[in-house]
């Protein structure tokens, strides 16, 4: 059946158009009216979270690192200063085209084929990294170059990197330390927030004791983006405040003459002035140039053996008998006791023996000394004489007058990890040793051998007691703090005061001056030029023990690595000391063949030399 | 002159509320573009092109308009044809040709052609109800256009030119149980499409828009991005050429698909609701013409027109805050681009013609 439009539905067509574009226009304004609610709900109800959001977007909080401190000599000769370190990064992420940018790198600047190599092997290994490094160490002309092309790439970028400098390299490595970067055991201790963006971390010597001070206040920058990542501008800047520079009391040159005549040994020499404690100079050898390759690569265990222990920080690690180099301390210890008449002779022969014991104690010389007073005993390091003090003083006295000179704790030196040595006493060795203390281990105390071990710091600091007359200076590297004298301190001096006269004091000093200058002391050899006045007493430490039936060493066929320490201590010049000096070359021999003239050496040129120059 | 009845524009407030609109549009494309003067001084120079084709459309009498539909109609499929074979090149898909140094997305004025070609097909036997040939024919007619454009290849526009002919069909008076069978039609072809039809890329344009943070570098960007730049806006929100999110280039496709995104992060929901007030204007002067219009075509083309274009508004609006899938429709009268603004003045120019009938 035909319906015609007009005649039937003509007005039904109307209401069914009218209708269909109702129902039409009804679901739009529903679905608007939707729209509405949700872009209420977008801008107004969550306005703060999309704000957040917009600025997290755009706002960049970056951290700058504060300038470390620079680290000076006493006469404000650097020693460790920062370097600009300027490299080509790639951001992987950002950049559209890393052979274009490539191609426009090396039509600025000279870039080698090993680079380009490197580059894409570091984009492999560190994928989880932004940015790569394509070129490091540039020149300023190079920077200025890749700066002039970097807005044409996305990703391109320079970047300045501070470097820490070691000018003296391996001659003053002991005493700074060195900076690394920061790793997981560095993390477990510091401030994060702090550290942020920072690269290293002071990891020994002063540049770990003064990290706090070197390090200096970290600043901060609110910088806006835009999406590729590029800095519009600041938004908001907070300056960081560099590091404090630090003056040591190191005399540069001093310490590079000392450097230069221990080179072809190992050991330790410490130069300090007496008066206030400044140590002057510090050396330890075996060294290694810190500027680089250690603290980024670090050494591994098979070089260190190699090496001889290079990062092994002797003067105040190395652990040696102090041997003849205590005989003045129990000497003094006697007099203090009223044990001896420092001028009667008495006969020292080869050996000592202790009642009821068949044991032999021998002299270094094999006919012994003789008839021998305290001067002479000092000057000829005669130890049978010091077998018969040690043996009438007993352990727990000398133990508690050496406690006085410091040995068995630390010196105190503004130094990370200083040790504390070994003071034999009855206590020490019952607990770790596990047995009883007996006469024997007093006997040989008594020329510092046995348990007894001690620092060569601590052998300085002990000498510069010596060298006051009982007046304790602190060591110290930071030429300025002042390092107050604490109670403990001011009980020894005053024990020292109360128990000494200064008589006593010059009996040991002079014997001393004699080791020196006295046609038979020990180091009389060792130094021609005796203008300044020098007092001194070696040490020879066995590294291994002769059994008791051989009365003859066979000193030509022992190791290396067996042969004695030579050990001496010194001050000078004797009436006015300026300056003390501890010296430990390890397995060469004799302390008046080794230690003792570069120790001299060292007094002469700094009083010569160096002291003139201020 | 342009006001007179005869000749010019024949809806005053329609009128001005377009320019205000079309003025609204260029301001906010000068922010868009981050001030980039150049793309405004184009887009005004297209803006005055369509404004006199609007013009001259409006002058031209609605029966001789729907006389010309089906070679409009024709024409229009002609040059699908060569933009898929001439087409230049663009993000992977081939959707303009170069006419006259303009470069035409014919897509985009298929969004008035169509209805208008389905509005003279409609009307040839108005005495006819819609029987299952002419139902059939209609989306012959639909279809036949949108075979092209989906090769192209654009989804996103094929689905609206869908919706078009839709509306129009539906305004046009089809039975409701032939609705009844092409709702149950698509229940059964929509799973098909999806695996066999949609792009991998398509496929995650959608599966991202259900869960944006899956993929925020990629394809989630700009849904995230979007919905910031119109959440930070705010009530008021940055004001003009502060907006963070669009200065600073974090909005892809500011000037184009995003523009409402640098409008409501700059404007705020105050702005919005102001923009929203001048396309109900727009919107209630074209509802008044369509229940004006005398004739059966005059009446389904400005049905269909005016609920199109509160469509694209909708759709575009909902891609900005992540409830659609970006799938390229412009805003009408703010977008960048000439192709959308030649469609929507050439509507407007219907629209005045039909208003002239009344």
């Amino acid at each position: 059946m035909k319906r015609s439009f007009l005649d039937f539905s003509r007005i039904n067509a109307e209401k069914l158009f009218q209708n269909r574009f109702n129902i039409l226009i009804s679901i739009l304004v529903i679905l608007s009216l939707f729209l509405i609610i949700r872009l209420y709900f977008l801008q107004v109800v969550s306005f703060n979270h999309f704000d957040t959001l917009s600025k997290t977007n755009r706002i960049k909080y970056i951290s700058t690192p504060p300038r470390r401190g620079i680290i000076y000599d006493r006469n404000n000769i650097v020693l460790a200063d920062n370097a600009s370190l300027y490299s080509i990064e790639i951001n992987i992420k950002e950049a559209k085209n890393i052979k274009n940018i490539i191609e426009a790198v090396k039509k600025e600047i000279a870039l080698s084929q090993k680079e380009i190599n490197n580059f894409h092997k570091k984009r492999v290994k560190y994928s989880h990294y932004n940015s790569i490094i394509l070129k490091s160490n540039l020149s300023e002309e190079e920077v200025a170059k890749i700066l002039s092309i970097r807005y044409k790439f996305d990703g391109l970028d320079v970047t300045a990197s501070l470097l820490r400098k070691y000018p003296f390299k391996e001659v003053t490595h002991h005493i700074l330390g060195h900076v690394g970067y920061i790793d997981k055991k560095d993390l477990k201790s510091l401030d994060k927030k702090k550290y942020r963006n920072t690269q290293y971390i002071g990891k020994t010597g002063v540049e770990k004791f003064y990290e706090n001070e070197l390090y200096g206040k970290p600043g901060y920058k609110h910088v806006e983006i835009n999406a590729r990542g590029r800095q519009l501008r600041d938004l908001d800047i907070g300056y960081a405040e560099a590091g404090v520079d630090i003056h040591l009391t190191i005399d540069i040159e001093l310490q590079k003459f000392m450097h230069q005549n221990l080179l072809e040994f190992s050991g330790s020499s410490i130069a300090m002035n007496p008066k206030n404690g400044e140590i002057l100079g510090m050396v330890s050898l075996p060294s290694v140039d810190p500027n680089e390759r250690l603290w980024k690569y670090g050494y591994d265990q098979a070089e260190i053996k190699k090496l001889k222990s290079p990062l092994f920080n002797r003067s105040i690690n190395g652990l040696y008998s102090p041997g003849s180099t205590i005989k003045p301390l129990v000497a003094l210890n006697s007099i203090k006791n009223n044990l001896i008449d420092p001028y009667q002779e008495i006969y020292a022969g080869p050996y000592f023996q202790l009642p009821d014991s068949p044991r032999r104690f021998r002299d270094w010389k094999p006919e012994g000394h003789g008839m021998v007073d305290l001067n002479k005993a000092i000057v000829q390091s005669c130890d049978v004489y010091f077998y018969n003090l040690a043996n009438n003083l007993g352990i727990k006295n000398m133990s508690s007058f050496f406690k006085n000179f410091s040995f068995g704790s630390k010196t105190g030196i503004d130094m990370p990890f200083e040790s504390s040595g070994v003071l034999p006493s009855d206590e020490w060795k019952k607990k770790n040793v596990g047995y009883k203390w007996t006469d024997g281990d007093t006997v040989i105390t008594g020329i510092g051998q046995g348990y007894f071990l001690a620092t060569p710091l601590q052998l300085a600091y002990a000498t510069s007691i010596i060298a006051n007359r009982g007046l304790i200076s602190i060591p110290k590297l930071n030429k300025d703090i002042q390092k107050e004298k604490n109670k403990k301190i001011l009980e020894k001096e005053e024990f020292f005061k109360n128990n000494l006269k200064p008589e006593d004091w010059e009996i040991i000093t002079n014997a001393m001056f004699d080791v020196v200058n006295k046609q038979n002391g020990t180091a009389f050899w060792s130094i021609r030029d005796k203008k300044n006045k020098i007092a001194g007493k070696t040490g020879t430490v066995q590294v291994y023990s002769l059994s008791q039936e051989t009365d003859e060493r066979d000193d030509e066929n022992i190791p290396d690595h067996l042969k004695d320490h030579s050990l001496y201590v010194a001050f000078a010049p004797i009436d006015e000391p300026q300056i003390v000096i501890a010296t430990v070359v390890e397995n060469v021999g004799s302390g008046s063949k080794f230690a003792a003239p570069i120790s001299n050496k060292i007094i002469n040129y700094y009083l010569n030399k160096v002291k003139e120059r201020y | 002159m342009i006001l007179n009845k005869n000749i010019g524009v024949t809806d005053k407030l329609l009128f001005l509320t377009i320019i205000i609109v079309s003025l609204l549009g260029l301001t906010i494309l000068y922010s868009a573009t981050n001030e980039n003067l150049d793309v405004v001084i184009r887009q005004g120079t297209r803006l005055i092109f369509c404004f006199f084709l609007m013009l001259f459309i409006s002058s031209l009498d609605i029966n001789r308009l729907k006389i010309i539909s089906p070679y409009v109609y024709v024409i229009s499929i002609f040059l699908l044809i060569i933009t898929l074979f001439w087409g230049h090149d663009s993000k992977g898909a081939t959707r303009w040709i170069m006419i006259f140094g303009f470069s035409l997305q014919v897509s985009e004025i298929l969004k008035v052609i169509l209805p208008m070609m389905l509005a003279w097909f409609l009307s040839l036997s108005e005495d006819k109800e819609i029987d299952f040939t002419k139902l059939v024919i209609s989306f012959l007619i639909i279809f036949l256009p949108i075979s092209f454009v989906i090769k192209q290849p654009d989804l996103g526009t094929s689905l609206i030119i869908l919706l078009c002919g839709i509306i129009s069909i539906f305004l046009g008076g089809i039975k409701r149980t032939h609705i009844m069978y092409i709702f149950g039609l698509f229940l059964v072809v929509a799973p098909l499409m999806w695996k066999f039809l949609l792009l991998p890329y398509q496929k995650k344009r959608i599966l991202t828009l259900i869960d944006p943070s899956s993929d925020p570098l990629g394809s989630g960007y700009h849904i995230i991005q979007s919905k910031i730049a119109v959440g930070s806006g705010g009530f008021f929100g940055k004001g003009f050429l502060n907006g963070t999110q669009s200065q600073l280039e974090f909005l892809p496709e500011r000037g184009t698909d995003f523009i409402f995104a640098v409008f409501a992060e700059e404007f705020g929901f105050f702005g919005i609701m102001i923009l929203f007030l001048l396309y109900l204007i727009i919107i209630l002067r074209c509802i008044h013409i369509t229940h004006k219009a005398k004739n059966y075509f005059s009446k389904i083309l400005a049905g269909s027109i005016t609920c199109i274009f509160v469509l694209l508004i909708i759709t575009n609006v909902s891609m900005a805050i992540g409830l659609l899938p970006v799938v390229g429709v412009t805003l009408p009268l703010l977008s960048l681009g000439g192709s959308s603004l030649l469609s929507i003045f050439f509507a407007f120019g219907i629209m005045f013609s039909i208003n002239r009938r009344v």
